[in-house]
């Protein structure tokens, strides 16, 4: 063998994984064993910098106990992707962590508007956004330690009394209307790829204020104190059947973000993709005695407003009437547009670390939220769209 | 179209993921395979991320992973090389948490001090620094070129790394220089940053 060695060859044999006929090359070739010795000298520094990854006799927990506690997050994994995919509907998943939604969700029944045992709730009639700080959210929601607390918490407080199903497809606008019991508006101008009818979905939940507090301690914001009231408060939700229109080439809706991250960016495979979706006003039941703007103002505070800011905002909100959608306060914006006859909020995302450029509009008319997003660059066709429906 | 349930801990048959049997939990074959790789996807993950605490609940969502997604029911799969994979992906998401790095930093020569406390504190705070370099360096590297250096310093050999990774064999000597050049260099900046 008359060739040289090439690096990655010379590499192998330091590794005792080159083949007999190149190690038979390598033992009679000069030049090759000084560029050897060179590399194994840089070999041997990395390695030295990377022995700490060499197996080692350390204890690990013992294989049944991690079973036991596999078992355990196995089932309370399933618990919750049943609680999240009733947030599958464009207009909570915006570019929002669950929680937010959730606790954005729970301060809709202002007190100050209904009085009673119960209060019987809202109604969106508009849309405002709120930028927000997504960190202390992504901790809540993400795989560590304080995710897997707040997981378990919403587990052992949910109780789902109506499951959404999976989503059925309808043919046409007036099918979707039928399946979904309301007038579902679709725009002539465009043909949806598939219309999809999501069935409504309920949940009650139990807040255990001890294991909240103690969720907002581990995350280092123990300044934050939820009321005694909220302790052993009983609220359920409603929300009522949606409809998704898409066009374009677009994922279909039961697709579970979790699972998707491994299958490449959204962006190639989806790059014409826009929804239409719509779903009449969800509605919460919560006790008269909780203080929603308090809460409110807690969870803003979480998100990174100051006291002040989240006073002066939450002054500014009728939480009864209200869909506030938090975004990224350093990734996004948002305005307020004239659409479909009403005023609406169109949130752009830009284009930014190989993530797509995201689009969201959104308004409420007649009781029924609206919402049209997507990806790249097509604002201006989601307000077309919104201003040529019937 | 619709499953009416009055406990959301009753198993959906909606769920994609494979079968519960019943509340005693998942499959024996499930299992078994579970206690035959758990304590060596831990210790990986241990001497990744350089806290016990942190690598057993990384450890339990790499199984979650697998149970959710991996065929691990075909036959002749071995799962022992994605298992890997997703755990060091899992642990280098993990390092690159700008929260984490200051726990790491926190941590890092706490547990060193723990375990060995006849070495003096200066020098075991100086392997402490090392590492936590070195674990930031494999962070800011592509994946593929971590994978490769944490898998070979882990003891895998070419042929276990190809399995992993779904690449030729032949390839892994070249990529192994590649890496280990672009890691000096990237440690080399780190140590410098941090003068």
């Amino acid at each position: 063998m008359k060739r040289h060695l090439t690096d990655g060859e010379l590499r192998a044999a330091l590794d005792g994984e080159l083949d007999a006929q190149s190690l038979g090359h390598l033992e009679d070739c000069a030049d090759c064993l000084a560029r050897q010795s060179q590399l194994q000298a840089k070999q041997t520094q990395t390695a030295s910098r990377l022995a700490f990854l060499t197996p080692a006799d350390e204890p690990a927990p013992v294989p049944q106990k991690a079973w036991a506690r596999f078992s355990q997050r196995l089932s309370i994994k399933k618990e919750t992707s049943m609680f999240k995919k009733i947030f599958a509907f464009p207009v909570v998943r915006f570019g929002a962590a669950a929680l937010v939604i959730l606790a954005l969700v729970l301060a809709f029944p202002g007190t100050r508007a209904l009085a009673g045992e119960l209060l019987n709730l809202f109604r969106i009639q508009q849309v405002t956004a709120v930028p927000v700080d997504f960190t202390g959210l992504e901790q809540l929601t993400g795989d560590g330690a304080l995710g897997n607390q707040f997981t378990e918490l919403i587990s052992n407080s949910v109780n789902m009394t109506d499951e959404p199903g999976e989503p059925v497809e309808a043919a046409d606008a007036a099918q979707a209307s039928q399946l979904a019991g309301f007038n579902v508006r679709l725009p002539q101008s465009h043909t949806p790829s598939q219309i999809y009818v999501t069935d409504s979905a309920a949940f009650s939940m139990t807040v255990d204020r001890a294991k909240a507090q103690a969720l907002l301690d581990e995350a280092g914001r123990g300044d934050l104190v939820l009321p005694e009231s909220v302790d052993g408060a009983d609220i359920s939700v409603t929300i009522p059947s949606s409809v998704s229109a898409a066009y374009g080439t677009c994922p279909k809706p039961e697709a579970d973000s979790s699972k998707a991250e491994d299958e490449g960016s959204p962006n190639r495979r989806y790059p014409d993709c826009v929804i239409l979706a719509q779903i009449p006003s969800p509605s919460v039941n919560a006790p008269a005695d909780l203080d929603i703007n308090q809460l409110a103002q807690i969870g803003l505070e979480f998100t990174g407003m100051t006291a002040e800011e989240a006073a002066s905002f939450t002054s500014t909100v009728d939480w009864t009437s209200t869909l506030v959608v938090p975004i990224p306060s350093n990734s996004a914006n948002y305005e307020q547009v004239s659409v479909d006859g009403v005023t609406g909020t169109l949130i752009q995302r830009p284009s930014r670390e190989g993530e797509p450029t995201t689009f969201a509009l959104l308004w409420v008319k007649d009781g029924i939220v609206y919402a049209i997003s997507g990806l790249g660059d097509h604002a201006e066709q989601a307000l077309e769209m919104a201003n040529s429906l019937p | 179209m619709k499953n009416l349930k009055t406990d959301v801990v009753e198993a959906s048959s909606t769920d994609s993921t494979p079968a519960l049997t019943g509340g005693a939990g998942v499959s024996s074959a499930f299992e078994a395979l579970f206690l035959e790789h758990w304590s060596q996807v831990y210790r990986a993950l241990c001497r990744l991320v350089g806290d016990p605490a942190e690598a057993e609940d990384l450890a339990l969502e790499t199984f979650v992973r697998l149970y959710q997604r991996y065929p691990w029911r075909e036959a002749g799969t071995n799962p022992g090389g994605w298992l890997h994979r997703v755990a060091t992906n899992l642990g280098l998401h993990s390092i690159r948490g700008w929260k984490r790095r200051e726990h790491y930093e926190l941590t890092a020569g706490k547990y060193a001090l723990e375990e060995t406390p006849e070495a003096r504190p200066a020098e075991i705070l100086a392997q402490a620094e090392e590492r936590r370099l070195v674990r930031l360096a494999l962070a800011q590297m592509n994946e593929r070129q971590s994978q490769l250096l944490i898998l070979r310093h882990s003891g895998s050999s070419y042929r276990e790394i190809a399995e992993a990774l779904d690449l030729a064999p032949a390839s892994i000597g070249p990529l192994l220089v590649r890496a280990e050049r672009e890691f000096e260099k990237r440690y080399r900046a780190l140590a410098k940053e941090d003068l």
